[in-house]
């Protein structure tokens, strides 16, 4: 009696078992369910806008459904949130996507005047077709391109351009601020002829040429018309004006905004996209679409299971998913360092911190650092050696490195992991331990240093455990400290850190001025938040009066008479040093749907810019369908 | 019943009480987080300026509107009376969206996510359990201790060996995100196959960590009752072992119900792990990047409905213990 029950009741809690799992599989699609079906309706929406017979809305629901493998070009590493809106003068849009206005912009919704080439340090036309400087670098003049067209079918006229200027001046945009420093005026000649007018300082001259010829890369143009109707729609409120939505929107790029939710970011290809003459034909991917990861460990599964084509984050060891996994997957350059690094990660000191003020102890830790080590483990060959590239404020691109009198710069050179030479200075400079704990004192007190960088941007972490070693292996103590990215932020801009490592402008029109600016100037220096660079406010009065000659200067023998001697106060006066190199951006290609990306040195001239930024969107209409 | 009455008034009291404190403290403690909101914002905004002045424009223009230069104590009023009329203001990191939005866009995938895995694991759980102490044998000499040393496994090893073994190696199941990578929403057979697709490897990584805990509580509550007096006393009496059963079950169940409240009333915490992992949207992810971004709005939205939730849960626990635990009624009459 009794096992015949427990057999029964065996049965019962095993089918019990089943059911339930059952039910809980039905019960959660359903539920899964709710959220989406929620948002099917604006994609349907939109399906339908596009296709007015009935016949044909069918199809338009189906294609809704889906941007399929081999039409669409799918991004990682650039979107990592949902975005908020399609406004190029908003200060918050997190649509990096979409909207990035920077030295070379993305430039696949809006336009910019110019695309920038980071390889060979051009400009090249878009919406504008070229551009003359008069004989003093006080007034701009570009000619517009007369075949380029708005999304709506109307000419891109030199209007157009005075007015996006006008507009971000006028509700005080980011970009609008800063140019504003720079540019007096930006007014149309007539319809295909757009004069800027740069800000003269006291003595006549422009204040910053450099700056005037980096808005031509860098703003988006944006269509006269439009502007006018989100002004009025805003009652021309500035901080209405900069958080409308722009939904509607009109531009002149090959793609328009298709989708987007919480999990990705859809562009589709504008058919009538004016720039096929520009190019000789439209881009290749009928889609642009982004999904949104958690984190890069995401990007990276993502992008081996071939669901990704491009994506744009450091992988550690990136050679082995084609060496030892066999994946299609590629980068511009074939062997180390696998892309073309253009910025310099550097390690400020905070020169008021007692001790860092004294150049003894900050090329101390400097020469003692090994970079060999940096580079080969955290970096993991992505840069060149500093014996491949000597240090200096420049960055390794060709372009730069011309500016340069190397020779005049080999005495000052360090290579690093020079523990004898770090103590031998230190002694010399009579900086000892004398009471014997291990750790060097001056007026009696230890140097003991704090370095950070943001907790989770592991090649910055590895890196800074690695001039940690090299602190004590020179009686040097240095802990290291990763706050979140925030709090270092603070840290950073309010000159609350010790020993700290940031970024430096990579590759621009106007670098290699504005990464000397970040090194070493004064005005950066005595800001209360800085924001723009020397941010251990390093005050250098040499230094200062080179700087102030640079961007007025157009003899490039004299350029590189500045830019060696500031190279020169870098490497002895050591008010921070660079760590490694680093691509401008990660650029790792997945060829199992797309092919024919960009490659150095495959003629094409194109920089790694995703195939979407600055002169890198020429890779766009480069690249193939593998099954075609 | 006037027992009860005391009862519930009593607990309703002290809920209140814990409300205005939780309150207090979601906003309080993220305050107290060191860094400053406003760098991170800023950071984005300046990007590529190189106006010192300007840029220092922008950065006092966003102190202003995001009102962190005001005294703390006028900025708890401002929250108060806003978030009494739903109105969490616009988050920080995702400026200018309103938090509500946010919540909204989240809040449904983690729960359709976390509540039928809670509620199996914890189904599947005591049925475990209620095996392992009756049945004996394999349910109790294996089943449960796989689940239990499963149990032990942290959320995120658990979800990464799923998603490792499964979506990496066998390739069965999808690497991550609620609905395939080349989809868009729409209503259609195959979005809906895709979203259930999608479901399986984070459901399946939460029901298979709650089964153990449950089924070992369950497992030796009812061995306690099967040992106790009044099971021996009905065995005697010659009453059916299905009806003792019953009993026994009834009794060894009331832990469990407490177990499965406070697990609802916790699940949007519990959630972000395995949103995290598998990339799966919800309010999980939608936490940690206001912690990390010092989204002061959005992280007190997120805080205070978990602090709503978690209240509600274990007051709905007491209010119904009320009813059936007798021990409760018998000792608010004495």
């Amino acid at each position: 009696m009794k096992k015949r029950f427990k057999k029964i009741l065996s049965l019962i809690l095993v089918g019990a078992m089943s059911v339930s799992m059952l039910t809980a599989c039905g019960g959660k699609a359903e539920q899964a369910a709710a959220p989406a079906g929620e948002e099917a309706a604006p994609a349907k929406e939109e399906a339908a806008t596009e296709e007015a017979t009935p016949a044909a809305e069918e199809t338009a629901s189906n294609e809704a459904g889906s941007t399929p493998r081999n039409e669409t070009l799918y991004f990682a590493g650039q979107q990592w949130g949902s975005i908020n809106d399609w406004n190029p003068m908003s200060a918050n849009s997190n649509n990096a996507m979409g909207i990035t206005q920077n030295d070379a912009s993305r430039i696949l919704i809006y336009e910019s005047l110019f695309m920038y080439n980071m390889l060979d340090g051009k400009l090249y036309g878009l919406l504008g077709k070229d551009y003359k400087w008069n004989d003093d670098q006080t007034e701009l003049t570009v000619t517009m391109n007369p075949d380029a067209k708005w999304s709506d079918g109307t000419p891109v006229t030199a209007e157009d351009v005075a007015y996006t200027f006008d507009c971000h001046i006028k509700y005080n945009s980011s970009k609008g601020n800063d140019y504003g420093s720079y540019i007096e005026s930006v007014t149309a000649a007539d319809d295909e002829t757009v004069v800027f007018k740069a800000l003269l300082d006291d003595t006549g001259k422009a204040v910053n040429p450099l700056k005037v010829l980096g808005y031509l890369p860098d703003l988006y143009v944006m269509q006269k018309a439009y502007l006018e109707k989100v002004e009025e729609r805003n009652g021309e409120d500035a901080d209405k004006v900069k958080q409308d939505k722009m939904e509607d929107l009109v531009a002149s790029g090959p793609y328009h905004p298709y989708y987007d939710d919480d999990q990705k970011v859809v562009f589709e290809r504008d058919d009538n996209y004016w720039g096929v003459s520009l190019w000789g034909g439209l881009p290749a991917p009928k889609y642009i679409c982004h999904n949104i990861f958690a984190d890069n460990a995401a990007c990276q599964v993502a992008l081996a299971a071939g669901e990704v084509d491009i994506d744009q984050q450091f992988i550690t060891d990136v050679q082995k998913l084609w060496e030892e996994d066999g994946l299609p997957i590629s980068t511009y350059v074939d062997e180390a360092p696998y892309g073309i690094c253009a910025s310099l990660p550097t390690i400020f000191y905070n020169v008021e911190v007692a001790g860092l003020d004294d150049v003894n102890v900050r090329k101390a830790i400097a020469w003692a650092v090994d970079y060999d080590q940096i580079i080969s483990s955290a970096m993991s060959n992505q840069s060149p050696t500093f014996k491949d590239v000597p240090r200096s404020i420049m960055n390794p691109t060709e372009g730069e490195q011309a500016l340069l009198d190397h020779e005049a710069l080999k005495p000052y050179q360090f290579e690093g992991n020079d523990i004898d030479g770090a103590n031998k200075l230190l002694d010399d400079a009579g900086i000892v331990d004398t009471d014997g704990d291990g750790i060097r004192e001056i007026d009696g007190k230890n140097l003991s240093y704090k370095a950070e960088c943001p907790e989770g941007w592991s090649d910055w972490q590895a890196t800074l455990e690695i001039v940690a070693a090299a602190g004590k292996n020179i009686g040097i103590e240095i802990e290291t400290y990763f706050p979140d990215a925030n709090t270092f932020y603070d840290d950073m801009t309010t000159c609350k850190f010790e020993i700290g490592m940031f970024w430096t402008p990579g590759a621009a029109i106007a670098c290699p001025y504005l990464r000397a600016a970040n090194f070493f100037s004064k005005e950066y220096a005595e800001l209360d938040v800085n924001w723009s660079g020397n941010y251990g406010h390093y005050m250098n009065d040499e230094a200062d009066a080179i700087l102030k000659k640079i961007p007025n200067e157009t003899d490039t023998a004299k350029l590189k008479e500045y830019y060696t001697e500031l190279s020169k106060i870098y490497l002895e006066d050591v008010p921070s040093f660079t760590a490694m190199y680093k691509p401008q951006m990660f650029h790792t290609v997945n060829e199992t749907v797309w092919t024919g990306y960009p490659q150095l040195d495959d003629g094409n001239n194109i920089p790694p810019m995703l195939c979407t930024d600055g002169y890198g969107i020429a890779g766009l209409y480069n690249l193939k369908n593998v099954e075609q | 019943m006037k027992g009860l009455k005391k009862y519930y008034t009593n607990k309703l009291v002290w809920y209140f009480i814990t409300f205005i404190v939780a309150v207090v403290l979601n906003f309080v403690l993220p305050r107290l987080m060191p860094g400053d909101p406003v760098s991170g914002i800023a950071a984005r905004a300046i990007q590529g300026m190189t106006d010192s002045t300007a840029i220092q424009k922008v950065y006092e223009d966003y102190i202003e509107k995001f009102g962190v230069n005001e005294p703390i104590m006028t900025q708890f009023v401002t929250f108060v009376k806003n978030a009494v009329r739903g109105d969490f203001g616009v988050s920080f990191s995702q400026y200018p969206r309103p938090v509500s939005d946010i919540i909204k866009s989240s809040v449904l995938w983690t729960i359709a996510l976390q509540l039928p895995a809670i509620i199996v694991g914890w189904f599947l759980g005591n049925l475990l359990g209620a095996a392992a102490a009756y049945i004996k044998g394999v349910f109790d000499k294996a089943i449960l201790p796989f689940f239990l040393f499963v149990s032990n496994i942290p959320a995120f090893g658990m979800a990464t060996i799923l998603l490792s073994i499964f979506a990496i190696n066998l390739g069965w199941f999808p690497k991550g995100g609620g609905y395939g990578f080349d989809l868009i929403p729409n209503q259609s057979w195959a979005f809906f196959k895709s979203i259930i697709w999608h479901y399986q490897l984070p459901f399946w990584s939460v029901v298979l960590i709650t089964i153990g805990g449950q089924a070992v509580g369950m497992r030796s509550m009812s061995i306690y009752e099967l040992n106790a007096d009044y099971v021996k006393y009905s065995r005697f009496l010659g009453i059916k072992d299905r009806k003792i059963v019953g009993y026994v079950f009834r009794n060894a169940m009331l832990p469990q119900i407490t177990g499965l409240a406070m697990s609802i009333g916790t699940m949007i915490g519990g959630a972000l792990v395995a949103e995290i992992v598998f990339s799966y949207p919800g309010l999980g992810s939608t936490i940690l990047s206001a912690v990390s971004g010092r989204d002061y709005p959005l992280l007190s939205a997120c805080t205070l409905i978990i602090t709503i939730m978690v209240l509600l849960a274990n007051l709905f626990v007491e209010l119904i213990y009320g009813v059936i635990d007798p021990r409760i009624k018998a000792a608010q009459q004495d």
